[in-house]
């Protein structure tokens, strides 16, 4: 599904999180909005999750108008920096959590829901944990459990903020293959939050370099490097 | 605003996915007000009420007579000697419990819990047993000359078990999280045991204790189960506020009955009043999961 | 490691010690444990299990300990649910008078038992505000029967699963509900699903605690209760009855059989809480 980003600007009162911006991702491409702290990464990712109502502008998935859409009806896969997983549910429950939550005419049966939870722990190769609960997993297995929730339904996009934010960094090295792994195989247009330049150009197919609110350059990783447009974007990557 | 024609109208208000629609929210508020009023505010209202119904001279009068004053002495005296009693346990316990590593904490703690689970009347029927005239102990204080049952002693006594917990359970998860260290490094610099203990220790629990004290006080002036079975019922000797206002009641002068319970609601106003005042300024100087 | 002797605590360099333990065992011992200890001895060596069963074992009896553990269950029911609503629209939303209002709630802690008792009896009576609309609307009596003896406990519980459970709703991660909502869960599944799970736990600590509180509470309900043996009778007041009777073995098997009723009551709840405490790791 591609991505269209029409002068989306976002205040919160008076403080200005969004200046207008607009973007363009065509469907597959794995993105990475790339930024300090507060340059409004997370407040983006938001508004295309549906969790954040944009000031002014508009969102266009596969070119048809998705500002109003509500984020029960968005399809996004969303993981979130925190993972946010139900702590009082297994690894089993969180995952099928999405699938259980469908309306009666398109919920699967409940064999066909373990055997799609099932699926999905292959695919994050963590096949025996689901009867653990949350508290019982390290970090990097949370980040995937959340990964494999998002996955579950089917989703029309992966948007992750700071995917790997909370973890230490041979976990982080480790989970991103896993990442791009993942993408491949789905093939979902996927954009994730990090303030990492050398995570984004390592990863992403398309670096989105923000600054205050506004964005800076987008590009190739290979490009942003060669050719940085701004002085901000400079200093940033050489960081 | 001709450049809003190309964007598509959006719903009026955009309700974020942590809040209920805007119906449901009103409907929740309105029920909540609906409850405390009928449950909460109007009996207060009736309290007020029903004391002025003849007039403010009329109710004042009823506290002037000799039953209703000793009534308030005897009310103020026991809460004077209780209030203290169970602040030193408190502070006695909270420091034993949580200056030191023994064995037994846990139930000690469940221990110092258990008036809380315990009827008053049952908690009146534990001294009249231990010091009725039926039992052996009670006949020689009578005898005596001290007796304790139908006495100021045994209202002070169930008025401590009822009261037992309230100071030491605001003061033990307060010095829990402050922890040791700076009593130890009080001690390195050369104080004594108490002089930490006032320089160091009670400046910081200070708030907490208040706390503690003024939910002891509330409850020891109006413990009503507990003292009508130690107390006798004595008019003008043994007889509380509380158990005025029963008698009173019973008595049909509802003037009476009611200007004490509104004399009593009044301090219920003062608890809240100075409770919600702490509650807002040191709040991170109290229990602070434990708010009640 | 097991060489090291017995010690009741490890050394420290703390003071006060002594004292402290010894003002604790002593207030403790005296007007808890000693007390307790009587009560128990009096009911079993004094007056024997048997005896005890045969006072309790009659209708009266029976039928007060019955109305004062249904009326406390009925009323601790009613305050499960309307405290976690009343918690949740003190934490979440914002209207006037929030902050008065959050202060009332504290209101049946401050205020005497028995000015409670005489002020609902005053407007639920047959005669009083909302007793005689009652009346005249539904044909129901509110005072003077079980109905009254709710009304009385739901006022003395009404603080503890407010109390209890506002500080878990004030923690509960905004992304945890939001991740819900993403995954495709209406508001309402969000809310059962996610969010009462969540707060199973504390609300039933306030439960127990409220539980607790109404089953022996006396001052407000013997008021509005009308106090009809069989009836309306609760068991307190039956103690209280047989103590003036001078009948302390009765009186003694009463407390005892609330007490053993009570004590169950709160360890089946405590059990439920660790083993759903357990359930979800170590939380
Ligand atoms: N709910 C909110 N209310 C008010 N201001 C907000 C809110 N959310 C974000 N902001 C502000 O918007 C700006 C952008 O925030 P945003 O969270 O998008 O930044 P970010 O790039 O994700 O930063 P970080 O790397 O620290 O997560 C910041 O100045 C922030 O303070
Ligand atoms: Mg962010």
């Amino acid at each position: 599904m591609n991505i269209e980003i029409e002068e989306i600007s976002k205040d919160f009162g008076t403080t200005a999180a969004l200046h207008p911006v607009s973007l363009s991702i065509p469907s597959g491409t794995l993105v990475a909005l790339l930024g300090p702290s507060g340059s409004g990464k997370t407040t983006l990712l938001r508004i295309l999750g549906g969790l954040e109502f944009p000031t002014a502008g508009r969102v266009l998935f596969d070119g048809a108008d998705a500002t109003n859409l509500s984020v029960q009806d968005r399809r996004a896969g969303f993981v979130f920096q925190s993972y946010a997983l139900f702590r009082h549910m297994t690894v089993f429950d969180n995952i099928a959590y999405g699938l259980r939550a469908r309306p009666r005419q398109s919920r699967p049966q409940s064999a066909e829901i373990a055997r799609r939870v099932t699926k999905l722990l292959d695919l994050i190769k963590l096949p025996d944990i689901g009867a653990r609960y949350p508290s019982q997993l390290s970090g990097g297995q949370r980040q995937r459990v959340a990964l494999a929730r998002a996955l579950a339904i089917e989703p029309r996009m992966m948007l992750l903020d700071e995917p790997f934010g909370a973890l230490d960094a041979k976990v982080r090295r480790e989970l991103r293959q896993g990442l791009r792994d993942i993408h491949d195989t789905t093939g979902l247009t996927s954009i994730f939050v990090t303030h990492d330049q050398e995570e984004a150009m390592e990863l992403a197919d398309l670096v989105v370099v923000m600054s205050m609110g506004r964005i800076e350059q987008v590009g190739k990783p290979e490009d942003i490097r060669a050719r940085p447009k701004t002085e901000f974007v400079r200093e940033f990557v050489s960081a | 605003m001709t450049d809003t024609l190309t964007i598509p109208s959006r719903p009026r208000a955009f309700r974020p996915a942590t809040t209920e629609p805007t119906v449901v929210k009103g409907a929740l508020i309105a029920l909540c007000l609906a409850v405390l009023t009928v449950l909460l505010f109007a009996p207060l209202i009736a309290v007020f009420e029903e004391a002025l119904r003849r007039g403010w001279a009329f109710a004042l009068a009823s506290l002037s007579e000799p039953d209703a004053q000793s009534a308030i002495w005897l009310t103020l005296t026991v809460a004077a000697i209780v209030v203290p009693l169970n602040a030193a346990f408190g502070i006695a316990a909270a420091w034993a419990i949580t200056k030191f590593d023994w064995r037994g904490k846990a139930w000690v703690f469940t221990l110092i819990d258990l008036p809380f689970s315990v009827s008053p009347v049952v908690a009146g029927l534990l001294f009249v047993l231990m010091f009725g005239a039926n039992s052996a102990l009670g006949a020689w204080l009578v005898a005596s000359g001290f007796p304790i049952v139908f006495a100021v002693p045994g209202i002070v006594l169930a008025t401590l078990f009822i009261t037992f917990p309230f100071v030491a359970r605001e003061l033990i998860p307060v010095m829990l999280e402050q922890g040791r260290a700076e009593e130890e490094a009080a001690l390195t610099l050369g104080a004594s045991g108490w002089r930490t203990f006032f320089t160091v220790t009670l400046p910081n629990i200070r708030w907490a204790l208040l706390y503690g004290v003024l939910l002891c006080n509330a409850r020891a002036m109006g413990e009503f189960g507990a003292v009508a079975v130690v107390s006798g019922k004595i008019r003008g000797q043994t007889t509380t506020m509380p158990l005025m206002i029963e008698m009173f009641y019973n008595e049909y002068l509802s003037v009476a009955a009611f200007t004490m319970a509104g004399v009593l609601a009044l301090l219920a106003f003062v608890t809240l009043t100075l409770k919600t005042a702490l509650e807002w300024r040191y709040a991170d100087q109290l229990a602070a999961t434990h708010r009640h | 490691m097991t060489a090291r002797p017995f010690t009741l605590r490890n050394p420290t360099p703390m003071p006060g010690w002594g004292l402290s333990f010894g003002i604790m065992v002593t207030m403790l011992s005296v007007i808890v444990l000693v007390p307790m200890g009587v009560l128990l001895w009096r009911g079993f060596v004094g007056f024997g299990a048997g005896g005890m069963w045969e006072v309790v074992n009659r209708p009266r009896v029976w039928s007060a300990l019955e109305l004062s553990f249904r009326a406390a269950l009925i009323a601790s029911l009613f305050n499960l649910v309307f405290g976690v609503i009343l918690a949740w629209v003190l934490v979440r939303y914002r209207f006037p008078g929030k902050r008065l209002i959050d202060a009332a709630v504290d209101l049946p802690f401050a205020l005497p038992t028995a000015v409670a008792g005489i002020a609902l009896t005053a407007i639920y009576a047959p005669n009083g505000v909302f007793g005689s609309v009652i009346q005249d609307t539904f044909g129901i009596r509110v005072a003077y029967t079980e109905l009254g003896i709710w009304i009385a406990l739901i006022f003395v519980g009404l603080p503890f699963v407010v109390r209890t459970v506002q500080p878990v709703i004030e923690e509960i991660d905004r992304e945890t509900e939001e991740a819900s909502a993403t995954l495709g869960a209406s508001r309402l599944r969000t809310v059962t699903h996610v969010v009462l799970p969540m707060l199973a736990p504390a609300a039933l600590t306030g439960f127990a605690l409220a539980l607790a509180r109404s089953v022996g509470e006396y001052g407000s309900v013997i008021f509005i209760a009308g106090n009809l043996p069989n009836v309306t009778e609760i068991a307190p007041l039956l103690i209280v009855i047989r103590l003036e009777e001078f009948d302390y073995d009765g009186a003694v098997a009463i407390a005892i059989a609330m007490l053993t009723i009570s004590f169950a009551l709160l360890l089946a709840i405590n059990l439920i809480q660790i083993w759903s405490r357990r359930r979800m790791g170590a939380v």
